[in-house]
C-alpha cells in the first residue's frame, strides 16, 4: 500500500513537472491562437542557454540564468518578428504548418551552435529527496511542482482577471475579431512567445537540473502535448490537473503493467489518453469548446 | 487552364484530360525516354538517389491527398511507410511474391491510418495532427516492444530479394527500373484521384466543411478515407522501400521525415500532384547537393563533425518551408503554371 502510495506521490510531482511544459503550450495557445509544435526545440534551446551561461562560461548561476532567460525573450521576440507576424490572419493550417517548420529549423539551428554532444547540466535544484512520514520526495521534483502551481495561479490571475490577459483571449478566438475591436495581435503574439520561451526554460531547469541535456531533449515537448490537451487548450489551470492524471497514470503503469509489456504501456499511455481525448472530448478537460454558427 | 488557338472540346471528359496537343504528348514521352535513359548515362550514386526519390514521391503523393486534397495535416507519413514496409517484409519471410507483399503493404498502412484517423469524425484542423502525432511517435515504440518473431524487435528484419520470371532483381538497375514502374502507377493513380468524385469531395471537404456536409457530401468518412487513400501511398511506398534497402529498421521511419515529406508537399505545392512531383525534384536535388558539397566541406574540415549535413540539411528545409508558407504558399507548381503561361503567349505580357 505505501509502496503504491509512494509511486502516486512520484507520478503526481513528474506529472506537476511536465504540466509545466504544457503550459508554456497552453500559454502560446491561450494568447496567440498558434499551436506551437515545436516547443520541445525551444525549450532545448532554452536549456542549452542556461548551460552555455552557467558552465559554459563559468557564471555562477544567479547571474547566468537570468542572461539566458534574456535571450530566450530575445529569440521568441525574433521568432515573432520574422515568421509568425507575416502570418497574422493566415489560416490555422499554414500556422501549423509553420511551427512545424520551425521544428526541424529550431532543431537543425540548436545541433549546429551546440552540436550533438551529450552536456552536464548545472545543478541548479538541491538534489536528494525529503521524507515525510514513511514517504520521500525528491527535492528537485517537489520544488518544481511547488514552481509550477504557483506560477500556473499566477498565469490564471493574468489571463482571467488582467485587462491585458482577458485581451488575449479575443486573439486566442480570432485573429480578425481581435484586429476589429482594436486588440494588437502582434503584441499578444510578442507576448506568447516571450511567455512560451521563458516557462519553457524554467521547465528545463527543473526538468534537467544535475542531469545531462542532449538534443534528445527536444522529445520532453512531445510528451508534454497529450498533457496540454487533456487539460484544454485554452485552460492554464486544466494543465495542472491533467499532468497529474498523466503523471500518476504513466507511474502506476510503468510499475504495474510495464513488467508484462515490455515497459511499453507507460510511454504509450499518455498518447493513447490524447487520442481517447480526441474522441469523446476534443476540448480536453477545461478547454472552450468551439460553437460553430453559419 | 490556357490552351492553344483551335483547341475545342467536344464533352466534359476530353476537357478533363491532362494531355490535349500532341507536344503535350510528346514532352511527356521524352520525359518518359529520359527516365529509361538516365541510369545508362549517369553514375551508379545518380540511380541509387533517383530510386530513393521515386520511393519518397510515392508518400509525397499520398500527403498530396490527405493534405492538399482533404486539408488534413498528416505528421505520421513516414510511420504509415514503416507499416507498410514491415508488412512487405513480413510478406516477404512468408515467401509471398512481390505483387501480393506490395498491395498488401499499402493496405496494411491503410488500415492502420483508419485507427487514428477515427477522432477526424469529431474534431477538425490541428487536433487531428496531433492523433498523426501520436501515431508517429507510438510507432517504434510498438514495433521494438513486439515479440521478435514477428516484426524482428530491436535489430530489424531482413527482406527477401525480388524475383520476377526466375530472375533476381538484385543489381541497383534493376530496382531502378522497378521502382520507376511503381512510381509510373502511381502517379497515374494521383493524378486520376484527383479529377475522380473521391477526389472532388475531399477538395470540398477542405475548402468548406459546413457547405460540403450541406452539399450531401459525408465529411467524415471523406475526411476518414482521405487517411485511408494517402497512407495506401505511403504503405506501397514503405513496400518499395523495403525491398530496396532490403533491411527494415524503425530508425528509417522518424518523425524528421515525416516532417520532410511534409515539407516537400508544401514546397512544391499542395493543390496538385505536380506540386508534390516538383517538391519532391526540389528538395532532393538540394539535398543532393548539399551532400555533395557537404562531403567536399568534410573533407576539408574534418573537425566539424558528420552531424553538420544532416543539421544543415535540416536547417535549410525549415527555412524552405517557412519561405514557401510567407511568399508563396501555392508553392512551386504555381510558379511553373506561371512560367509555362509567359511562355506559351510570349512576347505578349499577359492574354
Amino acid at each position: 500500500m505505501i509502496d503504491a502510495l509512494q509511486v502516486m506521490i512520484n507520478g503526481l510531482l513528474v506529472g506537476l513537472v511536465y504540466s509545466l511544459v504544457a503550459v508554456s503550450f497552453v500559454v502560446i495557445y491561450r494568447s496567440s491562437r498558434i499551436v506551437n509544435l515545436a516547443q520541445g526545440e525551444i525549450l532545448l534551446i532554452g536549456a542549452l542557454f542556461i548551460w552555455t551561461f552557467t558552465l559554459g562560461v563559468k557564471l555562477p548561476w544567479g547571474i547566468g540564468v537570468p542572461i539566458a532567460l534574456i535571450c530566450c525573450v530575445g529569440m521568441a521576440l525574433i521568432l515573432e518578428r520574422a515568421l509568425f507576424r507575416p502570418l497574422i490572419g493566415e489560416s490555422p493550417f499554414t500556422v501549423f504548418m509553420a511551427s512545424i517548420a520551425l521544428l526541424i529549423l529550431l532543431r537543425g539551428v540548436a545541433q549546429l551552435a551546440w552540436g550533438a554532444e551529450t552536456r552536464p547540466f548545472p545543478q541548479l535544484l538541491p538534489s536528494g529527496a525529503w521524507s515525510v512520514g514513511p514517504f520521500l520526495a525528491t527535492k528537485r521534483l517537489l520544488i518544481g511542482a511547488v514552481l509550477t502551481v504557483s506560477l500556473v495561479e499566477l498565469l490564471h490571475w493574468f489571463f482571467m482577471h488582467t485587462r491585458q490577459g482577458l485581451r488575449l483571449a479575443a486573439v486566442a478566438e480570432d485573429h480578425y475579431t481581435a484586429l476589429s475591436l482594436g486588440v494588437s495581435v502582434r503584441q499578444a503574439v510578442a507576448v506568447a512567445w516571450i511567455m512560451g520561451a521563458v516557462l519553457s526554460a524554467i521547465a528545463s531547469v527543473v526538468l534537467l537540473s544535475d542531469q545531462i541535456v542532449s538534443l534528445t531533449a527536444a522529445g520532453i515537448g512531445l510528451r508534454a502535448l497529450p498533457i496540454a490537451l487533456l487539460g484544454g487548450m485554452q485552460s492554464v489551470r486544466g494543465a495542472l490537473l491533467a499532468g497529474a492524471i498523466i503523471g500518476v497514470g504513466e507511474a502506476l503503469a510503468s510499475v504495474y503493467v510495464d513488467p508484462f509489456t515490455k515497459g511499453v504501456s507507460s510511454q504509450i499511455l499518455p498518447f493513447v489518453i490524447m487520442i481517447g481525448v480526441l474522441l469523446f472530448r476534443p476540448q480536453g478537460l477545461f478547454g472552450w469548446k468551439v460553437i460553430e454558427r453559419l | 487552364m490556357l490552351l492553344p488557338t483551335g483547341v475545342r472540346f467536344e464533352s466534359f471528359a476530353t476537357e478533363g484530360r491532362y494531355i490535349h496537343t500532341w507536344p503535350q504528348a510528346m514532352w511527356l514521352a521524352a520525359l518518359l525516354l529520359a527516365l529509361v535513359v538516365v541510369p545508362h548515362v549517369m553514375s551508379l550514386y545518380v540511380t541509387g538517389a533517383l530510386t530513393v526519390m521515386f520511393i519518397t514521391l510515392m508518400a509525397v503523393y499520398g500527403l498530396q491527398v490527405t493534405v492538399g486534397m482533404a486539408g488534413q495535416i498528416n505528421v505520421a507519413q513516414s510511420a504509415f511507410m514503416g507499416v507498410g514496409a514491415y508488412a512487405a517484409a513480413r510478406l516477404s519471410g512468408m515467401d509471398a511474391p512481390f505483387w501480393l507483399a506490395i498491395p498488401a503493404a499499402g493496405l496494411a498502412a491503410a488500415i492502420v491510418s483508419i485507427a487514428f484517423a477515427l477522432p477526424a469524425i469529431r474534431v477538425k484542423g490541428f487536433y487531428l495532427a496531433l492523433t498523426t502525432l501520436a501515431a508517429q511517435v507510438m510507432f517504434p515504440i510498438i514495433v521494438l516492444a513486439l515479440p521478435s518473431e514477428w516484426l524482428g524487435g530491436t535489430s530489424g528484419m531482413a527482406v527477401e530479394p525480388i524475383e520476377i520470371a526466375g530472375r533476381m532483381l538484385s543489381t541497383p538497375l534493376d530496382m531502378y527500373y522497378f521502382t520507376l514502374a511503381g512510381v509510373l502507377i502511381c502517379s497515374v493513380g494521383a493524378f486520376n484521384l484527383q479529377r475522380s468524385r473521391f477526389g472532388r469531395a475531399l477538395c470540398a471537404v477542405r475548402d468548406n466543411e459546413l457547405a460540403a456536409e450541406v452539399t450531401g457530401v459525408n465529411v467524415s468518412y471523406y475526411k476518414v478515407m482521405a487517411f485511408f487513400a494517402g497512407s495506401l501511398f505511403a504503405g506501397v511506398a514503405g513496400g518499395f522501400f523495403a525491398y530496396y534497402i532490403r533491411y527494415v529498421t524503425t530508425e528509417n521511419f522518424n518523425l524528421l521525415l515525416s516532417i520532410w515529406y511534409l515539407g516537400m508537399l508544401i514546397v512544391g505545392g499542395l493543390s496538385s500532384p505536380l506540386g508534390a512531383i516538383l517538391g519532391t525534384v526540389f528538395i532532393t536535388g538540394i539535398q543532393e547537393a548539399f551532400h555533395a558539397f557537404g562531403g567536399a566541406l568534410l573533407a576539408a574540415f574534418p573537425n566539424l563533425g558528420g552531424g553538420l549535413v544532416f543539421a544543415t540539411s535540416n536547417v535549410i528545409l525549415g527555412i524552405c518551408i517557412l519561405l514557401a508558407l510567407i511568399f508563396e504558399p501555392r508553392g512551386l507548381a504555381h510558379r511553373w503554371s506561371v512560367l509555362k503561361a509567359a511562355y506559351r503567349i510570349w512576347p505578349f505580357p499577359h492574354s
